[in-house]
């Protein structure tokens, strides 16, 4: 059974870096989509959510390649199915990708075996289309069960990303080994704010104000001791061209401070790996 | 049985003292967290709400030892039992402390005999872990026996539970007197939260769901009307936090902007339940105070 060692609150970031900032893209086309009562597809809402898949992540991708920023893609495997092209494009750009499930499976009440054979499939779909090796995973609806992290382990994960309680990196003892929580939070994910189509609460001006607010408040904590800001950014969301013009924003506005660092999750893990270590 | 005394005079404030405003700290960390039909409880539910004992309530109390303001701790028995070093630095720096229940339960849930055994365990907690006589109390959603339990078989000076009027008012029953001070549902959850069904909130639901701008609006129309008012009324302010709400870094940040703002304006007094009990009564009814209300002043 995995058990938390320890919150890593003493991580040392790269000389030079106060406070590394990790962009994390959750990249499905429409397959955590609910249904309409008696259980039958939504479209509509199942077409904004499928935007992510088919134009989102493309118009992502090309922002961060102006700007030079690299960036973790959690990928659903149908997604990656349905279009390949854009995985292998996101992965040739140097971002990383990290496994959500094969088809937004939520894994609660799974049980071993089921979520097993469905971390396995997820991962095997996601290397043969992008190439990449997949050391990350992000729950797609942020429920972990309780095997969660000991079936990562043992399927050779070196990080988890689906836990919303704490501001640090925090270590694991699991089943397979010593797994890398990486926290993150719906206090500044773009879903909070831009919904599913509904509502729009604050809108592409509400992300800048709340992504503003949290970098302000974590970089002022960052002088006197170890933090590091994590985004939630859905393709089918912040791919929109109004809501992705304020993440632009938001990324250039941070590139002025010569401390500040764009990292991905393999590069928080790797980093706290030393400090867990030590 | 209970009657409200309705002040008979305009009660006031210590000189100089225009606005005076309370801080809540609701420090519950992960006690009301959502529980599934199947006996699971929620891994989102519960991570969002462990943060305040992990982190948000350790923001919190930074940001206000910044400012050099206290506020009172509202803290559930067992958050003090899981997470008792955040409220012994709190009480180092001077904060008050209130029970808020032992596992935030919801008391209109409950009968009488069960609510007062969940006082009772929640004020030995204080006393055991905190070495704390509690002086004050705030339910999680009052019975219709909070008050007579209060008042029947516990010394607190104040209870803080009802939304039902801007300043503090006497409570007799039972031989025995406690001073509402009442607060409102301007808080930091009804800035945060969407009420949707289902609940409890999901990922596209989570208690997080207003900007930080919305909130710095709504902090500063109440104080200025309340500053306003303040020039010729009684004015009280409460300021209701969570510590897995606005204890969020961006989130903080407001308070800590808001906390700098007000304290620019002449007569603003940030004050615990324990400061505005001890004022309120020696200016009120000086004669009528319980005992515990008046070591404070």
């Amino acid at each position: 059974m995995a058990k938390e060692v320890r919150a890593i609150s003493d991580a040392r970031w790269p000389d030079g870096v106060r406070l590394p900032v990790v962009l994390t893209f959750e990249h499905q086309s429409g397959e955590g989509t609910p249904l309409l009562p008696g259980d039958r597809p939504n479209y509509m809402m199942g077409g904004a959510l499928e935007y992510g898949g088919r134009t989102g992540i493309w118009n992502i991708l090309e922002v961060l390649d102006t700007l030079g920023v690299t960036a973790t893609f959690f990928v659903c495997g149908t997604t990656a199915e349905k279009f390949p092209d854009a995985v292998r494009a996101a992965r040739e750009a140097g971002h990383e990708i990290a496994g959500m499930s094969y088809s937004f499976d939520k894994v609660r009440t799974a049980g071993t075996a089921r979520e097993q054979a469905m971390v396995r499939k997820t991962v095997k779909v996601l290397q043969d289309i992008s190439g990449a090796e997949i050391k990350g995973w992000r729950c797609p609806d942020y429920r972990v069960s309780p095997q969660t992290l000991d079936i990562l382990s043992q399927e050779g994960f070196a990080w988890d990303s689906s836990m919303l309680n704490d501001d640090f990196p925090c270590l694991f003892d699991c089943a397979g080994g010593k797994l890398i929580e990486i926290p993150f939070t719906t206090s500044t994910a773009d879903k909070t704010f831009i919904g599913y189509p509904y509502p729009m609460k604050g809108g592409p001006d509400g992300l800048t104000d709340v992504w503003d607010c949290e970098f302000d408040a974590l970089y002022r904590e960052s002088e006197h001791g170890s933090r590091f800001m994590i985004l939630s950014i859905q393709t089918w969301a912040t791919g929109r061209p109004a809501p992705l013009r304020a993440l632009q924003q938001f990324i250039e506005r941070l590139q002025k401070y010569n401390d500040v660092r764009f990292a991905r999750c393999g590069e928080i893990a790797a980093w706290c790996g030393d400090a867990a270590k030590s | 049985m209970w009657k409200e005394i309705r002040p008979q005079q305009t009660g006031r404030w210590p000189d100089g003292v225009r606005l005076p405003i309370i801080i809540s700290v609701h420090h519950q960390s992960e006690e009301a967290a959502y529980v599934f039909d199947d006996g699971q409880v929620d891994p989102f539910d519960y991570g969002e709400r462990q943060y305040g004992g992990r982190r948000g309530a350790w923001r919190l109390l930074e940001i206000m030892g910044k400012h050099e303001v206290r506020g009172t701790w509202i803290v559930c028995g067992a958050t003090l039992e899981k997470y008792p070093q955040i409220s012994r630095e709190a009480k180092a720096a001077g904060h008050a402390f209130a029970g808020h229940t032992y596992e935030h339960e919801m008391m209109c849930n409950y009968p009488a005999a069960e609510e007062l055994r969940l006082i009772r365990k929640t004020v030995s907690v204080f006393e055991d872990v905190l070495g704390e006589r509690l002086r004050g109390w705030r339910t999680c959603f009052a019975s219709h026996n909070t008050v007579d339990i209060l008042l029947e078989h516990f010394d607190f000076a104040w209870d803080a539970s009802m939304w039902n009027d801007d300043l503090p008012y006497v409570i007799e029953g039972h031989g025995n007197r406690i001073l509402e001070i009442p607060f409102s549902s301007y808080s930091d959850a009804a800035l945060a939260v969407l009420i949707t069904k289902p609940f409890p909130p999901s990922p596209f639901c989570t208690w997080q769901t207003n900007t930080p701008r919305f909130i710095w609006n709504t902090l500063k129309s109440q104080f200025d009307a309340l500053y306003a008012r303040g020039a010729s009324k009684a004015v009280l302010m409460p300021l209701t936090v969570h510590d897995f709400i606005m204890g969020r870094p961006s989130r903080c940040k407001i308070l800590d902007d808001f906390i700098a703002y007000a304290k620019q304006h002449e007569g603003v007094a940030f004050i615990t339940h324990d400061e505005a009990s001890a004022w309120w009564w020696k200016n009120y009814a000086p004669e009528e105070a319980p005992s515990t209300a008046l070591e404070m002043s």
